[in-house]
């Protein structure tokens, strides 16, 4: 008697260490699931595997017009049972299976022998067939106060070998597992959600990102337009001049032409020198204008080669007059081989033309001696290569040692009516080109303003 | 008249779906595949043409599928991804990337190309959205390949896809979103659906205004064989957030409600002003040809709720998203087309549009 009495606690305590080894590897497995289908048909495979059940299936409800339990993942012996099955969890009192009957009213049902429960009648010759004796069916459900309700709408489905397997223990057990199955599932279907909303939000901050970066670029190029006008403005009267001058001399050497032909036997070789000087002044005026228009222009172009030396010479020939016109002797000393810079040649001819305007307008009111301009250009040999740098020196007023700390910060200016943008945006200008802009003092008067820019290899 | 459009698929003929099996099985080359297909896609159009349809597809015949065709053949995928069940339990498993980085295979643009030898009328082109590709990225994560580079190829894919297409004269680009409805059975919390807008909106930003007038996005339950993957899911859920999409069409299935006023309401009530909205009038997946009388009752329905300016007509769902797919025949889906081809025009007499 008490031999049986050890023989069945023995099995007992075999039977839920059994259950308790499944827990643990099904457990671990809500941990390493990377998705929905991967858990589901794992926790079905270590059910059947353990050797309490020979079938584990989960099935999932469809709202459609059979109100189907739809298997989603099985393993075990005889899954062809599956297809015969048919299960459906709509409202009925009879020949519903313990699938259909958990999903319909979210709890639990049990069969602890199919060969004699009524109510498994339509499917006992396939389910005997199969070596089935009794089942459990729990619904994928999950209550807690802490972390609310949550309802999968399907089931777990076990069926054993061995009747009356499916206890009141067992069926708690199941149950709590269903209810682990619940709370992994929607925590891997969030995850689908968050990892999606963190790569598409961090997607959207680029894109912002890149947005803002270009509308400042955009208001950049908006504001150095702006300041290219405004310093052409400063030298209309000059730029006037420099036009009007080859005009004047056009219009003299057309008329001196037209009185020539005059004549009945006209001087064709004066006529052909006056013509000659004529094309030479057209394109005289040309060029002015077209460096005008150049600088007037709103785009901007991509960095391409560019000859410093080119473009200290097409701002001077434009500020040249300028200069002239105030007394202010111009002086330049030019490296002959300056190597080439990456760069936009109108934005380079607007840092330059902005340090010479300023320079000269340094120089307006000093005593006539020192209104004097030098533009330097000179190379220096690194440790990151060759720089190319460009200073403009003036004998002027200069800038206190205050001044010099906010010299580049925008809308700071030291001229009456000055917008105060120039240098801020020199600089920017310059940034742009991986390059650099500076302003020192000189030993004497004035002071002189650099830039360097990297040479191309 | 109202402006009246299909969209994309429709059933391959037997020789065509026998010729895919038999480049499978080794019995045929591609470049006889290849035939069949240029053979399907002109004999597709002349027949679409042939319903009066103002603007036509080239049925997608030479697509794999409406959702995979850009993807099909590449390297690195494997093909247990996200498994999507149909209410009449068969699944379709969604591809896996098993490693970057990603580019298209075979992009919308060069159907296009192909379908334009033999389009006599107004073609549109229908894309995959960047939201249905999303899922491919596997939820563990890529080693070396994180899921926003993912993201970031993806919707640059996607803009040079439909950029192409309407450079290359596509009158309309339709973006499939079939996704939308399915995001809500995946995740109730509709988080999914709010990233999958987020994520296309990011490409239709890429667009200006005047661009985004030809580019247009089409949601239903997702069709295939007799079924449908998300029909169950209230459309109530959906449109609300559908028209945040920045798409200047909406191509949206409306036949097979079972309320189709209460469907519309809600699209009267949503639909933001500059949005067109296509109405279904066709059901791909009854069997039974509609009635030009029917469709144009149908769309008279419509008018009630939305501004006749503001709409337009379409059938619920491709006749055939996937390939394989033999569960209606070419014969019934351009009936059905020739159908709301002359249930429209019906329709835009009675309202007095022509």
């Amino acid at each position: 008697m008490r031999g049986r009495t050890h023989e069945a606690h023995e099995a007992i305590l075999g039977r839920l260490n059994r259950r308790l080894r499944i827990l643990s590897q099904c457990a671990s497995m809500f941990f390493q699931a990377e998705s929905e289908q991967e858990l589901l048909q794992s926790l079905c495979e270590i059910l059947a595997a353990g050797g309490e059940v020979r079938l584990a299936w989960i099935g999932y409800c469809e709202d459609d017009a059979e109100k189907t339990v739809r298997p989603v993942a099985q393993a075990g012996s005889g899954l062809d049972y599956l297809e015969r099955l048919q299960t459906s969890w709509a409202e009925m009192e009879t020949d519903q299976d313990p699938a259909g009957t958990a999903a319909r009213i979210g709890k639990a049902c049990w069969v602890n022998d199919i060969r004699t429960d009524p109510r498994f009648s339509p499917w006992r010759v396939a389910a005997l067939a199969r070596g089935y004796a009794s089942c459990v069916a729990v619904p994928l459900v999950a209550r807690s106060k802490q972390r609310g309700a949550v309802d999968l709408r399907g089931t777990l489905s076990l069926y054993s070998a061995e009747c009356d397997v499916f206890d009141e223990s067992a069926v708690e057990h199941y149950a709590g597992l269903a209810t682990s199955i619940a709370y992994a599932v929607t925590a891997l279907r969030g995850h689908l959600a968050e990892d999606l909303a963190y790569g598409v939000t961090a997607l959207r901050a680029r894109a912002e990102r890149k947005r803002a970066e270009e509308a400042l670029h955009q208001a950049r190029e908006e504001l150095a337009h702006v300041t290219r006008v405004t310093t052409l403005g400063e030298l209309a009267a000059s730029i006037a001049h420099e036009v009007n001058q080859p005009l004047a001399a056009i219009i003299a050497d057309a008329n001196a032409c037209l009185h020539w032909l005059e004549s009945d036997r006209p001087d064709l070789d004066s006529v052909r020198e006056a013509l000659a000087a004529v094309v030479k002044d057209s394109h005289r005026a040309a060029e002015v204008i077209i460096r005008i228009r150049a600088l007037l222009s709103r785009s901007s172009v991509p960095h391409r080669p560019c000859d410093l030396v080119d473009v200290i010479r097409d701002v001077l020939l434009l500020v040249g007059p300028e200069l002239g016109r105030h007394g202010t002797i111009l002086q330049t000393s030019l490296a002959p081989d300056l190597p080439p810079v990456m760069g936009d040649r109108i934005q380079l001819q607007q840092v330059l033309l902005n340090l010479v305007v300023n320079a000269a307008e340094a120089v307006r009111d000093v005593p006539p001696e020192r209104r004097r301009l030098v533009v330097r250009s000179t190379f220096e040999q690194r440790d990151d290569g060759f720089w190319a740098v460009v200073a403009v020196e003036d004998a002027g007023v200069g800038f206190s040692a205050e001044q010099a700390a906010r010299l580049f910060e925008a809308f700071y200016t030291t001229k009456a009516g000055g917008l105060g943008m120039g240098l801020s945006i020199s600089r920017s200008i310059m940034d742009a080109h991986r390059g650099r802009l500076w302003a020192t003092a000189n030993a004497d008067h004035g002071s002189t303003f650099h830039f360097a820019l990297p040479g191309m290899p | 008249m109202l402006p009246t459009e299909p969209i994309g698929s429709i059933p391959r003929p037997a020789a065509l779906i026998e010729g895919i099996q038999g480049l499978r099985a080794g019995r045929i080359s591609q470049p006889e595949l290849d035939a069949l297909y240029d053979s399907a896609v002109q004999d597709t159009m002349r027949r679409l043409e042939a319903t009066g349809s103002p603007v036509i597809t080239d049925g997608e015949q030479a697509k794999h599928s409406f959702a995979t065709y850009s993807i099909y053949g590449l390297k690195n995928l494997s093909p247990d991804g996200l498994p999507i069940s149909f209410a009449d339990g068969h699944i379709r498993h969604f591809p896996r990337l098993t490693s970057g980085p990603f580019r298209y295979k075979t992009p919308a643009d060069v159907y296009l190309e192909m379908a334009q030898r033999y389009a006599h009328v107004p073609l549109k082109q229908a894309v995959i959205s960047a939201s249905a590709l999303s899922l491919l990225y596997p939820q563990g994560g890529i080693p070396g390949y994180s899921r926003e580079e993912y993201l970031d190829a993806l919707v640059a894919e996607q803009e040079g896809e439909i950029r192409r297409c309407l450079e290359k004269g596509a009158h309309v680009v339709q973006m499939d979103f079939t996704e939308g409805r399915l995001s809500i059975k995946l995740d109730p919390t509709r988080r999914l659906l709010h990233s999958f807008i987020d994520l296309n909106n990011l490409v239709l930003e890429r667009f200006s205004a005047e661009e985004r007038k030809r580019i247009g996005v089409h949601t239903c339950p997702g069709a295939d064989r007799h079924s449908s993957h998300s029909a169950d899911v209230d459309y109530a859920e959906l449109l609300p957030n559908l028209f945040e999409l920045q798409a200047a069409n909406f191509y949206l299935q409306l036949a097979s409600e079972p309320d189709r006023k209460r469907v519309l309401k809600m699209i009267r009530d949503h639909a933001k002003e500059g949005q067109r909205i296509f109405v279904g009038v066709i059901e791909p997946l009854n069997p039974r040809v509609e009635t030009p009388e029917e469709v144009r009752d149908r769309v008279l329905e419509a008018a009630e709720y939305i501004r006749p300016d503001r709409l337009g007509t379409t059938d619920d769902c491709g006749f055939a998203p996937f390939s394989d797919d033999t569960s209606r025949t070419r014969e019934t889906a351009f009936n059905k087309i020739r159908a709301r081809v002359a249930g429209t025009a019906m329709a835009s007499t009675a309202l007095g549009l022509g």
